[in-house]
Order: structure tokens, then C-alpha cells, then sequence
């Protein structure tokens, strides 16, 4: 329980540090997803 | 501390501040510079950007205080504040926005409403409102960062206001949001590393490792005073009772308030549109959700955690709130004895006479005489962190942590300035009330009357409000609770909801802004008592009495209005013209 008291302070914790992760992994899957605006700049 | 040191390091930050706003100024050439910094903005710049905007020296300081009183149920807050205010914000409204804005041609959050419901009344109200409310926010924020360059830097409130107010001034009004977006990159990679270190020291100051900590502070649970007891604390590590107003005052106020109430902030949307395509946007997902994470995560951790410090350290032997007690008694002259010394702890013994109400997170304090000069004043929670800091941490760290503070709250500030000149500017004068001229210096204008506005607050309200920075915390919540109602159902509605009509859309927003100020005046206590109108007509501080109905945040109550409102007035109304409705959405559903 990393020294938590309650499940309730632990799932904030783990609720947390899993939105993190869902950004870190979006951001990498959508790395080089492109857009017609994207392809307009010709980047 | 050498005040020598401290000097250098904060000319040298204000030094590189004021070279990305020159840079900024340098790379403005025309309207869509200065109102949405040419739409080209890096996927770095853009996320540093809104977090640091998102995250004011109150979310910190107070905050990190507030969480040495409730507990680490706060990282709720965490959680909330990276799932919606980042990923849903970005991944599925960031996303159309942009592109929308870019479709319409829109410069600011009150244009892309007004354009996509074709009403120059929905661009003219927006714009009104922000104009009138944001002051409120930005005088607070303010007041904060003055108060806080006062004490620290020995200035005047007066002068260190003027300092505070005129730097941040300068760079906004020549650098437009290229010298905005700018500086608060900068600011915001200041404030990782500072926030970053803080959370070393944190734990080695303990030094029992991670989990070790979270153990020792578990271990305290006995020490939460009788007066906190009964509002449902049940120790730092646990969540407090369901139900309880420690309880709802946590999840409703705190995580749905300002967790939610992110959505709809005019300030952050805009950093939608000054990416070229929804690919930065992906790219900036991570780096947000991290920065937030490293913001409002370690705040909280560190603010729970000081309490195991402070029983630790020999000076105090005691929780934070008594240490912050002890520490203010000794620089009036006086001795404070906290209630219960460890080694003869008896939590059930403890005499709860010694903690009064006005220890409480929000609560008021003593009145006290009208002073003439200004002195950095508080409510005591916020003294935690500052404390922490300078009892904890090592002497060199401090400058540094200080001025990870101050850009904490320039950030905001800077983006507050931004969004109050072209609301008025652009969305009410040159848009609503047809005038004509250069954009740039109107919006020029509409921020130096908007900066003027938020100085006078913020060097007046200290007069009229023993509050302290209380002050900070209603500003704050004002501000986001009204965007949060009048704003969100009409803004979710133009990304996705191709029904919605212009009638909807004003209904909604008149019934949810309604709604709101009532709840806000009249029954939310925390806001409510200290405004003081629903005394002065009513004679009591909140029309809910004293059920616990006066803990629960105005949103819950009027955003669920504002969407039903919405939708029925929408249903009811002719539909919008199909081209529109093609124009707008152009491209989107790739987005």
C-alpha cells in the first residue's frame, strides 16, 4: 500500500499517476499522426 | 539566506524573462502574432505554456497548505486536474478547437463561440464577462505574488504591487501572447526543476524513503486534532469520512471545482489555437500531463508530507498548522503552545480549546484594525509551505524555490492580462460595438485598462478584506465557477453538439451564470460569509442553514441547469443552416 492509510488516498495516487501515463502514451502513439493542416506547412 | 544571493537570482530571472518577451515583441508582425502567436507555436511552447497558466503560486502555496490540513485525499485533485484539465482538454476539445477556430478565423474564446453560433451577442456577453469577472482572478493572483515579493524581498506592498505588476505589464502589452507563451515556457521549465527538487529535499528532509514517509505520516493518524476530528479527518493518509463536510469540502469544492472548471477557462483555450495542427497537440499531451503531475502532485505530496517533518524536528515537535502557529506567535513576541506535545500524546486528551476555527482552511480570521500600509498577511495554512521551505530545505535551494514561485504566478498573470485586453478589445469593442482601428492597438488598450483595473483590486481589496489571502482562494474560485457553469455547456455544445443553436446557447448561459451567482451570494458559506450580501438582506451567512448543503460547490447545482437549458431551448429552436454548420465543422471529425 506504499504506506498509504486507505484505499481511498492509494487509489488517488494510482488514479494520478494513470492519467500520467495515458498522456505519455497517447503523445507517443499520436507522435507522427498527421492532419490536412499538418501536411499544408509541408512538415 | 544571503540576501545578496537572492538578489542575483532574481534579477537574472527577471532578466531572462524580460528577453523572451523582447523576443516575443521582435516576432510580432501583424494581429494573428499578437492574439494567437501566429498559429505556429511548438508543441513544447504550447504545453509549458498552458501549464504554467493553469498553475498560479495559490495552487503551490495554498494548496500545498491545504493539503498539510486534509491530507493526501487531495491528489483527487492531481488526478482530475491531468485526466480532464489535460487529456480530455487537449485530446478531444483541444483538437476542435483549433481547428474550428482556424475554420471561423477566430482569435480569442469569446470570438470562436460568437462565430460558431453566428451571434455577435454571445462574442459581446463573453467578452463582458471576462472582462468584469477576470480582474477579480488576476487581482488575487496579484495580490498573491506582491505579498509574496514583499516579504521575501523586504519591498513595500505598494512598491513590490508596481514591480510585480509593471514587469509582467511590459512584456504582455509589447510581446502579445508570442511574448506570453514565451516567458511562460521559460517559467514553466523553472518551475519543473524547482518543483522537482523540492520533492528530493522533501523525502531526504525525512529520510525514510518513499514509502517509509507515507508510513510515518499514517503513524500520525492519532495526532489529528479533536476540531478537525469532527469534521471527518481521519489522518493524512485516509480519506475523510464520506459524507462529511471535510468530505465535501475535498471532493466537491476542490476536485470537481477546479478539476472540472479547467475546461472552460478562456486563457488556456486560446493556447488551442496557436498550433499549426492537431499533431502538436498530440505531441504536447505528455508534456502537459507530466507538468501538472510535477505542479499539483508534488505540492500536495509535500505539503501532507511537512507534517512528519515538523513532529520531527526538535524546534517544533508538533503537526505543520501548530508549527505555522508556533512561527507566527514568535514574530509577534509571543509563545504559542501547541495542544499536544508528542511525547505525552494523547490524542483523546488533547485539549481542543487551542485549535480555534480560524485555523481552518477558508476560515475567517480575527478582524483587525484598517492598516495603512500593507503587510503580507494570510490565512495560516498558506504560511506552511513558505516554512517548509525555509526550515527544511537547503539555503542555497531557497532563491531558487522563490523564484519558481514568482513565476508560478507571472505565468497566470501574463495570461490574465492577455485574455482581459482582447476580450475587451477585440470581443467587445472592435467585434461587438464595431469599432474601427488597428486590432493590435486596440487590444493594447483593452490591457492597459484591464491591467489598471486589476491593480486597483489588487492594492484596494486588501484594505476593505481582513481576508488575508483568502482572497486569493474566493478570486480563484469565483472566476473558475462562473467560467465553469456559463461557459462549459456552451463551449462543449460548439465542438460537438452540430444542434445547438444560438438561442441554446444564450439560454444556457444566462440560466447556468444565474444560477451560479446565486449559490455563490447566497449559499455557498465559504464564499458566501465573507461577501457578505446574504447577511446584509437575509441576516444570516447562508440560506442553507446549517445543513451541509452551504459545503456544496455551485457547480454541482448550476452546470446540470446551464446543459439542460441548453439542450431543451435548442430542441425548441430552429436548427442552424446546414452550410454553417459545414463551415464550422470543415476538416474536424480528421482533427
Amino acid at each position: 500500500m506504499f504506506g498509504f492509510g486507505d484505499l481511498g488516498v492509494w487509489s488517488a495516487y494510482a488514479f494520478t499517476i494513470f492519467s500520467v501515463l495515458i498522456c505519455i502514451l497517447y503523445g507517443i502513439l499520436k507522435w507522427n499522426e498527421t492532419d490536412e493542416d499538418t501536411k499544408e506547412t509541408g512538415k | 539566506m544571503s540576501g545578496l544571493y537572492l538578489l542575483i537570482v532574481v534579477v537574472v530571472y527577471f532578466a531572462i524573462t524580460a528577453f523572451f518577451g523582447w523576443l516575443g515583441y521582435k516576432q510580432t508582425n501583424n494581429a494573428e502574432d499578437y492574439l494567437v502567436a501566429g498559429r505556429k507555436q511548438h508543441p513544447v511552447v504550447m504545453a509549458l505554456s498552458y501549464g504554467s497558466t493553469f498553475i498560479s503560486t495559490a495552487a503551490i502555496i495554498g494548496f500545498g497548505g491545504a493539503a498539510a490540513v486534509y491530507g493526501m485525499g487531495l491528489m483527487w485533485l492531481t488526478g482530475l486536474n491531468i485526466f480532464v484539465g489535460i487529456f480530455l482538454a487537449f485530446v478531444f476539445f483541444g483538437k476542435r478547437t483549433r481547428k474550428i477556430g482556424l475554420n471561423l478565423n477566430a482569435h480569442t474564446f469569446p470570438e470562436l463561440l460568437g462565430k460558431r453560433f453566428d451571434s455577435k451577442f454571445i462574442q459581446t456577453a463573453a467578452g463582458l464577462l471576462i472582462f468584469i469577472g477576470m480582474p477579480i482572478y488576476a487581482g488575487s493572483v496579484l495580490i498573491g505574488g506582491s505579498q509574496f515579493m514583499s516579504q521575501y524581498l523586504g519591498l513595500d506592498y505598494g512598491a513590490a504591487l508596481l514591480i510585480f505588476t509593471v514587469i509582467t505589464a511590459v512584456y504582455v502589452i509589447f510581446g502579445g501572447l508570442k511574448g506570453v507563451m514565451y516567458t511562460d515556457a521559460f517559467q514553466g521549465a523553472l518551475m519543473l526543476v524547482g518543483m522537482g527538487l523540492l520533492l528530493y529535499f522533501a523525502y531526504s528532509a525525512i529520510g525514510a524513503g518513499v514509502t517509509g514517509a507515507h508510513q510515518k505520516l499514517t503513524d500520525m493518524g492519532s495526532l489529528v486534532p479533536q476540531a478537525f476530528k469532527v469534521q471527518g479527518h481521519q489522518g493524512w493518509t485516509s480519506m475523510p469520512v464520506a459524507g462529511s463536510k471535510m468530505w465535501l469540502e475535498m471532493i466537491t469544492q476542490l476536485a470537481l471545482g477546479v478539476g472540472v472548471g479547467v475546461l472552460a477557462q478562456p486563457q488556456l483555450i486560446v493556447r488551442f489555437m496557436t498550433v499549426k495542427s492537431g499533431r502538436e497537440i498530440n505531441r504536447a499531451v505528455p508534456i502537459g500531463g507530466i507538468f501538472i503531475f510535477m505542479m499539483v502532485g508534488v505540492a500536495y505530496t509535500v505539503g501532507s508530507l511537512s507534517n512528519v517533518y515538523f513532529l520531527n524536528n526538535p524546534e517544533y515537535k508538533t503537526i505543520s498548522i501548530e508549527a505555522a502557529k508556533m512561527e507566527a506567535a514568535k514574530k509577534e513576541g509571543k509563545l504559542y503552545i501547541p495542544p499536544a506535545a508528542p511525547a505525552e500524546t494523547k490524542p483523546a486528551a488533547a485539549p481542543a480549546a487551542k485549535i480555534t476555527p480560524a485555523a481552518l482552511p477558508g476560515a475567517k480570521q480575527p478582524p483587525a484594525a484598517p492598516q495603512k500600509s500593507i503587510k503580507p498577511r494570510g490565512a495560516i495554512t498558506d504560511n506552511i509551505i513558505p516554512l517548509f521551505i525555509t526550515k527544511a530545505m537547503p539555503a542555497w535551494f531557497i532563491p531558487i524555490f522563490l523564484v519558481t514561485l514568482l513565476a508560478a504566478a507571472m505565468s497566470t498573470l501574463s495570461s490574465q492580462f492577455h485574455t482581459m485586453g482582447t476580450a475587451i478589445g477585440r470581443d467587445v469593442y472592435e467585434q461587438g460595438l464595431g469599432g474601427k482601428g488597428n486590432t493590435v492597438l486596440i487590444t493594447r488598450t483593452g490591457m492597459t485598462v484591464s491591467i489598471l483595473i486589476s491593480l486597483f483590486i489588487a492594492y484596494s481589496l486588501p484594505f476593505f478584506f481582513d481576508q488575508g489571502s483568502a482572497i486569493i482562494a474566493i478570486g480563484t474560485a469565483l472566476f473558475f465557477g462562473i467560467c465553469a457553469t456559463a461557459f462549459t455547456p456552451m463551449y462543449f455544445s460548439a465542438l460537438f453538439w452540430k444542434r445547438a443553436t444560438k438561442q441554446g446557447a444564450i439560454s444556457g448561459f444566462i440560466a447556468g451564470l444565474s444560477v451560479c451567482l446565486f449559490w455563490l451570494f447566497f449559499v455557498q458559506v465559504k464564499e458566501a460569509k465573507p461577501i457578505g450580501l446574504c447577511k446584509l438582506i437575509f441576516g444570516v451567512d447562508s440560506l442553507a442553514g446549517n445543513s451541509n448543503l452551504q459545503y456544496l460547490d455551485q457547480m454541482i447545482i448550476s452546470l446540470p441547469v446551464s446543459i439542460i437549458v441548453t439542450i431543451i431551448v435548442s430542441l425548441l429552436t430552429k436548427a442552424p443552416a446546414q452550410e454553417h454548420i459545414d463551415k464550422c465543422f470543415n476538416g474536424v471529425e480528421k482533427a
